[in-house]
């Protein structure tokens, strides 16, 4: 049984401006001790994925439909229906959460060391004394300098990787199953990206946490991911192991995505092979595939008008396209 | 090289730091300390370091966009610190400026026929016909269609704002371009695209550009020379190929090493650099990068480590010139010595540390 099961989820927001499916039937599952990277640009959805999981989606947004089943012993819990009280038990306990911007996401006026704590004190009975022993020991597994003085500073005091690092210490402090990361290090400098994820792979090995990653960055995924999800306008476009992702990408975006990047060595006369136009935006997705105004491969009529589903081409590797293990497509990496 | 179009000579850039109520200066942030460097016409110089290396005021320093605390800055052989306001303002029609956040750079109450006039206007360039043809021209190499000239920055995506603000920089006709981080806050299918209209442009414009970034596979795909910078010091400083083939400093192998890639060959060795990036209000003594750096010795901590060129390849590390002279001045071996030398001294280090065991 997978550690954690979404099926058909569909969040949306109820603006003046009408209805908005920022995630429009996805369904994903993770299996313990495993790393799932759910890639996309802004705009497809996959904050608000991760978000609905835990039921953090502001108003106007609402799940309307779908379930996200939680692995309960031999039975699961969905985490949809769930009453608050087991949920507040399930959030912090079962699934922790880093969140992008470690800078708003700390609360300025609390000491790291109360902030870690609280999450001990939410969910276990213990003294104020076994909290901020287990604080510090978290701060100690994430490899903070002076762990002891940093207990009683302030997240002002700390530089962004040092924040991350808190992030990831209160989010683990409860032993969680599962821990959420939504673009952990996009906002850190790249020689403090490559500390985070080595902490975090250093993490999940000791602790067999089970880790959902959300970016855009492509070469993160592919470094730390053992399966790969792309979204795109609401919807996941393809899935498969991150190896066979990267090897044989199926679907004309993901292909696109790969392509962009430029290749060490690249010639400047070569122009970079682009993704015309622009990510739509929800109010007025496409129809039929809502790929289909920007894929090199669009085949009318039938991607205008006729939308397309996950099926499973290979083993393990789902594409949503019409043509997918069919196109000529170069793989030149 | 011969004419340069743009040289930087010891530009240092000290921004005080004031306390108490007669406000009092207590000491200084040193963004930027001795950087030199030239570029050619027609050429591209990649400046590329993490945040806090003074790579962004470097860029506004050399536009007099903030006052340089010493050092020059020669522009077509011109001396920019020395114009008169008049004289600056008609040298500052041939250089121009790009920002990386087209959400904050465009005027949101400017209609963007008024963002993009504006400088016409400043620099007299034609009566309003003129004008107008000057602004649809420079719209349509951007891309983008006469028809949003009269709209507002709001109505468009980020990458449309940011060939808006390209064409407001190209609208003067200007020599030099400074990119400061154009790209960054594009996302990933979009950066390609604004990545080869920026080539595009300085082919058929005979454009010269200084392209600042943190994104090094860009930096290495538009460049042809690349400075790395830390901590307000420019470290290494090549031919872009040559940089990335053959990386010196231990810095620069650090930063190209934590790129994380697609590709499974690049992943080998990885080098995590540790701590963070020192305050550039307290650098460390000797050379700044010290105490991070795996191969740091007892000099390093004492003596700023002095440049060494080497077929027009520059590197302030005292460990690397000394492979460089025991290589006989071959730059290809002394890398891969120093490439050597980091591998091994993390693996020494990987052994002894491990994870802390929490008690539960």
């Amino acid at each position: 049984m997978p550690l954690l099961e979404i099926k058909n989820l569909v969040t949306a927001f109820h603006t003046p401006a009408g209805r908005v499916p920022a995630v429009d039937g996805v369904s994903l599952s993770i299996n313990r001790g495993t790393t799932l990277g759910l890639v996309g640009e802004s705009g497809c959805g996959k904050s608000v994925t991760a978000l609905s999981i835990l039921r953090l989606v502001s108003a106007p947004g609402v799940i309307e439909s779908g379930e996200i089943l939680l692995e309960n012993g031999r039975s699961t819990q969905n985490l949809v229906t769930l009453g608050e009280r087991e949920l507040c038990r399930v959030r912090g306990g079962r699934i922790g959460m880093i969140f992008q911007e470690p800078m708003t996401s700390l609360n300025p006026v609390f000491t790291l060391g109360d902030q870690i704590a609280e999450a001990v004190h939410l969910h276990e009975k213990v003294s104020r004394a076994e909290a901020r022993l287990r604080s510090l020991e978290m701060l100690k597994l994430v490899r903070m300098a002076d762990p002891e003085q940093r207990l009683h500073e302030y997240p002002h005091q700390l530089s962004g990787g040092m924040r991350q690092r808190v992030m990831i210490a209160m989010a683990l402090v409860c032993r969680p199953d599962l821990v959420i990361a939504d673009e952990p290090t996009t906002a850190l400098d790249v020689t403090i990206q490559a500390q985070i994820l080595d902490l975090l792979s250093a993490v999940r090995k000791r602790l067999s946490t089970a880790i959902l990653l959300i970016t855009h960055d492509l070469g993160v995924v592919a470094e730390t991911c053992d399966e790969v999800a792309v979204m795109y306008a609401g919807k996941i476009v393809e899935r498969a192991p991150t190896a066979e992702l990267f090897s044989r990408p199926l679907h004309p975006y993901t292909i696109g995505l790969i392509a962009a990047r430029p290749t060490p060595g690249a010639s400047r006369s070569v122009p970079l092979r682009t993704i015309p136009g622009m990510v739509p935006l929800p109010h007025n997705f496409p129809s039929g595939c809502r790929f289909h105004p920007r894929c090199a491969y669009a085949q009318f009529p039938r991607c205008q008008t006729e939308p397309a589903e996950l099926r499973e081409v290979t083993p393990g590797h789902f594409v949503r396209c019409h043509f997918a293990g069919e196109l000529d497509v170069p793989h030149n990496h | 090289m011969s004419d340069p179009l743009l040289v930087v000579d010891q530009l240092t850039m000290h921004f005080p730091v004031r306390k108490g109520l007669l406000r009092r200066v207590v000491g200084a942030v040193r963004a930027v300390d001795n950087v030199s460097f030239s570029i050619a016409r027609g050429q591209t110089l990649g400046l590329v370091g993490e945040s806090g290396c003074g790579k962004t005021t470097v860029g506004r320093s050399i536009l007099r966009l903030l006052p340089p605390t010493a050092g020059s800055v020669h522009f077509d052989g011109l001396d920019v610190l020395a114009q008169s306001p008049r004289a600056l303002r008609a040298m500052r029609r041939r250089m121009q400026i790009v920002f990386q956040d087209p959400y904050g750079s465009l005027n949101p109450r400017l209609s963007v026929r008024s963002i993009l006039e504006e400088g016409l206007i400043v620099h007299r360039m034609g009566d309003a016909a003129e004008r107008l043809h000057r602004m649809t021209t420079a719209l349509d190499r951007t891309g983008m269609q006469a028809g949003c000239l009269d709209r507002y920055p709001h109505e468009f995506s980020g990458g449309q704002r940011q060939r808006i603000a390209i064409a407001r920089a190209l609208v003067l006709e200007p020599d030099f371009l400074v990119l400061d981080e154009p790209i960054s806050a594009l996302d990933v299918s979009i950066q390609a695209q604004v990545v080869n209209l920026l080539v595009t442009l300085r082919e058929d414009l005979g454009l010269t550009y200084l392209f600042i970034s943190h994104d090094l596979s860009v930096i290495e795909y538009v460049s042809d020379h690349v400075a790395v910078m830390y901590l307000g010091r420019i470290v290494e400083q090549s031919p872009a190929e040559r940089l990335y083939a053959e990386p010196l400093h231990p810095y620069t192998l650090a930063l190209f090493s934590a790129v994380p890639s697609i590709d499974p060959a690049r992943r080998r060795g990885r080098i995590v650099l540790p701590g963070d990036v020192p305050s550039p209000s307290r650098p460390p003594s000797g050379c700044r990068f010290h105490p991070r750096c795996p191969l740091a010795e007892t000099i390093c901590r004492d003596i700023d480590p002095p440049g060494v060129t080497v077929d027009g390849h520059l590197v302030h590390c005292h460990v690397a010139a000394r492979e460089l002279d025991r290589a006989g001045g071959n730059a290809s071996s002394a890398a891969l010595r120093m490439a050597e030398l980091v591998a091994e001294t993390l693996d020494k280090s990987a052994s002894e540390d491990s994870l802390a065991s929490p008690s539960h």
